[in-house]
C-alpha cells in the first residue's frame, strides 16, 4: 500500500515526464503554427502556452488533451499580439512601425506565387487566416478547429470559406 | 489544374519547412516556469493580505466613530422601552 505522499510524487513525476517529452515534440509546430498565423514574436508565444499548459495540467481531462489545448492557447494569444500590433500600428509613425512578422526568412525561399499567396493572407482577418491555416496546413477538422479557435463549427465554416474566396479572387486578379 | 485549396496547402507547407524552430533545454524552460509561478503565488498571497489589513482597518475605523454606550450591531432600546398598550376594557 503506498501512501498519499508517495502517490503524489509519482503523480508529479508523471506529469513532468509527459509535460518534457511534449515540449521536445510539439515546441517545432506550435511555433511555426504561431508564424504562420502572423505572430512577430513566435518564441514569446508558444513559451507563454507551455507554461500555461504547466499550470493548468491537473485540470486536463486526459493527456491527449494537452496538444488540442496548447493550440488553442498559441491560436488565442497569437491573436490578441495581432491585435495589439493593429492598435500599434494605427498610432505608431513610420519609423516606430513593428515588424510585420518573423517568417521573412522562410519568405525569401518561396516563388512569386506563392510570396503573393502569403501577402494575400496576412491582409485576411485574424479568425479567417486561423480558420484557413488549421484547415489547411495542420489538416485539422471542423470540430477540431472549433474547439482551438473557441467558436462554433458553423462559424469555422463561414471563415474558411470567406477566406478562400478572398485568396481565389487575389490568385485571378494577378493571372 | 490546382486548385487554391491545393496551392495553399502547398504555399503553407514550403513556408513552414523553412522556419528554424528548435525547442531550448526543456530544464531551463521549466525552471522559468516554476518561477513565475512562484511569483504568482507571491504576488495572489500579498494581494490577499492587503485585502485583510483594509478591511480590519475600515471596521476598525468604524468602531472607532461610534460613541461609547451605543450598541452598534443591535439596538433593542426603542422596543425594550416602548410601553405597552393600555387596554381599555370597560367592566359591565
Amino acid at each position: 500500500m503506498t501512501s498519499p505522499l508517495i502517490r503524489a510524487q509519482q503523480a508529479a513525476a508523471e506529469a513532468d515526464a509527459a509535460l518534457a517529452e511534449l515540449f521536445q515534440t510539439q515546441y517545432a509546430a506550435m511555433h511555426r503554427l504561431a508564424v504562420l498565423l502572423g505572430a512577430d514574436d513566435a518564441e514569446d508565444i508558444v513559451a507563454e502556452a507551455f507554461y500555461q499548459l504547466y499550470r493548468r495540467w491537473k485540470k486536463l481531462r486526459g493527456a491527449e488533451k494537452a496538444v488540442p489545448y496548447l493550440r488553442s492557447v498559441v491560436c488565442n494569444l497569437t491573436r490578441m499580439r495581432l491585435r495589439h500590433l493593429q492598435v500599434v500600428r494605427k498610432h505608431a509613425t513610420p519609423e516606430t512601425a513593428p515588424p510585420t512578422g518573423s517568417s521573412a526568412e522562410a519568405e525569401a525561399l518561396l516563388h512569386d506565387d506563392q510570396r503573393a499567396l502569403v501577402a494575400a493572407l496576412k491582409e485576411l482577418p485574424p479568425r479567417q487566416r486561423e480558420a484557413l491555416v488549421l484547415r489547411h496546413w495542420l489538416g485539422l477538422r471542423e470540430a477540431e478547429i472549433a474547439e482551438a479557435m473557441g467558436i462554433s463549427a458553423g462559424a469555422v465554416k463561414s471563415h474558411t470559406s470567406r477566406g478562400m474566396a478572398a485568396l481565389t479572387r487575389v490568385l485571378e486578379e494577378r493571372r | 489544374m490546382t486548385t487554391t485549396e491545393d496551392r495553399l496547402r502547398e504555399t503553407l507547407d514550403a513556408l513552414a519547412a523553412g522556419i528554424e524552430a528548435a525547442p531550448p533545454a526543456y530544464r531551463k524552460a521549466r525552471g522559468e516556469w516554476l518561477r513565475r509561478e512562484r511569483r504568482r503565488r507571491l504576488v495572489l498571497a500579498v494581494l490577499i493580505a492587503i485585502v485583510f489589513a483594509l478591511a480590519d482597518l475600515i471596521g476598525l475605523w468604524a468602531l472607532n466613530q461610534t460613541r461609547d454606550h451605543d450598541p452598534i450591531i443591535f439596538d433593542d432600546r426603542s422596543r425594550i422601552h416602548q410601553t405597552e398598550p393600555a387596554t381599555r376594557v370597560i367592566p359591565p
